[in-house]
């Protein structure tokens, strides 16, 4: 069998394209990562999704389609004032709040979303801040446990974001906002700089440590394990293995610090 | 057509295989898109009805890349989307059926070194493609089988997708971003500037996704073939040939760098009819 030019086009063309169709079809074309949270897996909440699976790239619109919690309700809580709060990175909250001095973050919103609806978020040996308003919002919207209170009592801090004009805006949170709409911010991008680089976080593999310096043997003293898969986050390792994130981070941490540049 | 001394020969014969080039522009313009677009998408501004995938989700060798990952534990390199799998999954059983058709039919990479390879050929006639004395591009060509193997060792021992750094593939469709290291930049500059003296400089060296696909040269089902019996021996095959390949040498073209272009069989350069042809059965 002889094949000239066109019909090997025609095949090259039909390959690529059904090949696509046919895996869309199957749910296999996935050109990004979907933003849904994991859902708890047991107990009275099982199969709904779990606000501690809320990533710093989640905007508070992609947390409104999965928790009941609207993206203004979540700008009003974080005083982010902005026209499309649907679109507010969660991740630029820790630059909005950089000079405050605490972090709050994308720990803060899981646990305001957790606590907002109601549902289970371990707190243990963690310390999540939250701004006023926030701790405003839960304590009028929500019931909470006589444990909850307390914690969001020592944790509240009276504290304003950072200033609109001091801050460059993310191409996210820019979206359709008006220069002068509100306060914005923009964390640095992943990898591009080096305090954002060297910083052990929630999303942070067993690979970025390797490639930071951190050498296998003192990870796996940290872990008291064999290192995985180094594409694994060494948060899902740790919560996998009942070990306490935050313990294992500053740890992990402390390490980088002594190796980074 | 006229039969010379026995032997059929067209007058007035193309010089090359034009849908090739049809289906190359395609890509070139699909994937210019897509990265146009992702960079759009993530200012607000996107093209409707068009994909915004990045340009890792779209390349197939994203999918070798996260294999040992996939495999080892389920996860998927940072960065890499199941897309790429599925891509990879469409190319490799291509390649094992008409060798490395994506190199020389869809990889925009190899298409724009193509182009810039016109101006090489209008400055060096036919000096072009042959500057590299031939002991040492014997031994540069087995260079991309270091690279990939550097490249599928570093992913997986990182987990992440270290190649990015160093990609002329995504250099070129991000240029406009700070996703781009410098380095990357770097290394497609060098390889548009080589494109110049000698044709696809990076298909030919570098590329570790090159390397994987040619290997199906020594084993896939269609295959350049020449029939001796019919040869005029002139080497036009040869000297068409983008990969430097001695087609005139062979009965069949095994060779590890072939790309499946076609511009050496009868339909294109070689001027005796059905002498060289991309085939599964065999030739007199």
């Amino acid at each position: 069998m002889t094949l000239t030019s066109k019909p090997l086009a025609i095949i090259v063309f039909i390959a690529i394209f059904g090949g696509i169709g046919l895996s869309s079809t199957f749910g296999w074309w996935q050109t990004e990562s979907t933003k849904e949270p994991a859902k708890y897996t047991e107990g009275e909440f099982a199969g709904t999704a779990n606000p501690a699976d809320i990533r710093g790239s989640y905007t508070f619109g992609d947390i409104s389609n999965s928790f009941d919690v609207t993206p203004e309700i979540l700008a009003q809580a974080f005083q982010v004032t902005t026209d499309t709060p649907a679109s507010f990175p969660v991740k630029d909250l820790e630059s909005l709040y950089l000079e405050s001095g605490y972090e709050i973050g994308t720990n803060s919103v899981r646990l305001f979303v957790a606590y907002y609806l109601g549902l289970p978020f371990d707190t243990t040996g963690q310390e999540i801040y939250l701004p006023q308003p926030a701790a405003n919002i839960l304590q009028k919207h929500t019931t909470l446990t006589p444990e909850q209170s307390t914690y969001i009592q020592t944790y509240t801090v009276d504290v304003k974001p950072a200033s609109l004009v001091d801050i460059e805006m993310s191409p996210a949170q820019s979206e359709g906002t008006a220069p002068e709409a509100g306060p914005t911010t923009s964390a640095p991008e992943a990898g591009t700089s080096s305090e954002e680089e060297y910083a052990v976080k929630g999303k942070t593999i067993f690979g970025d440590l390797i490639r930071w310096g951190v050498s296998q043997e003192t990870i796996e003293q940290i872990i008291g394990a064999p290192m995985p898969d180094p594409a694994m986050k060494v948060k899902d390792f740790v919560t996998a293995n009942g070990l306490e994130f935050e313990t294992v981070k500053t740890q992990l941490q402390a390490e980088v610090d002594k190796v980074k540049p | 057509m006229i039969t010379l001394f026995g032997k059929r020969i067209r007058l007035f014969r193309p010089r090359s295989i034009w849908i090739r080039r049809i289906v190359q522009w395609f890509f070139f313009l699909l994937i210019t898109l897509i990265a146009v677009n992702h960079t759009l998408v993530e200012n607000g501004v996107g093209i409707p009805f068009l994909a915004s995938a990045s340009l890792h989700a779209v390349c197939p060798f994203g999918g070798v890349e996260t294999l040992y990952t996939f495999l080892a534990s389920g996860l998927l390199v940072r960065k890499i989307h199941d897309s790429s799998l599925v891509l990879a999954g469409i190319v490799l059983p291509l390649a094992f059926l008409f060798g490395p058709v994506f190199c020389g039919w869809v990889c925009p990479l190899g298409t724009v070194q193509e182009w810039v390879g016109k101006l090489g050929k209008k400055f060096f006639k036919r000096r072009y493609n042959h500057f590299v004395p031939t002991k040492l591009d014997n031994i540069l060509r087995y260079a991309r089988y270091g690279i990939l193997i550097w490249v599928l060792y570093v992913t997986a021992t990182s987990g992440t997708l270290v190649f990015e750094a160093y990609d002329p593939y995504f250099a070129l469709f991000n240029f406009w971003s700070t996703e781009v290291a410098p380095t990357a930049l770097l290394i497609l500059g060098v390889t548009l500037v080589l494109s110049v003296f000698v044709e696809r400089p990076w298909c030919k060296y570098a590329c570790p996704y090159g390397a994987v696909l040619g290997i199906t040269n020594i084993f896939r089902v269609f295959s350049i073939k020449r029939a001796e019996s019919t040869c005029k021996a002139d080497g036009a095959c040869s000297i068409m040939c983008p990969m430097n390949i001695e087609v005139d040498t062979v009965k069949t073209v095994r060779d590890h760098q072939c790309i499946s272009c076609l511009e050496c069989t009868s339909e294109a350069i070689c001027p005796v009819a059905r002498t060289v042809v991309f085939t599964a059965g065999g030739v007199k």
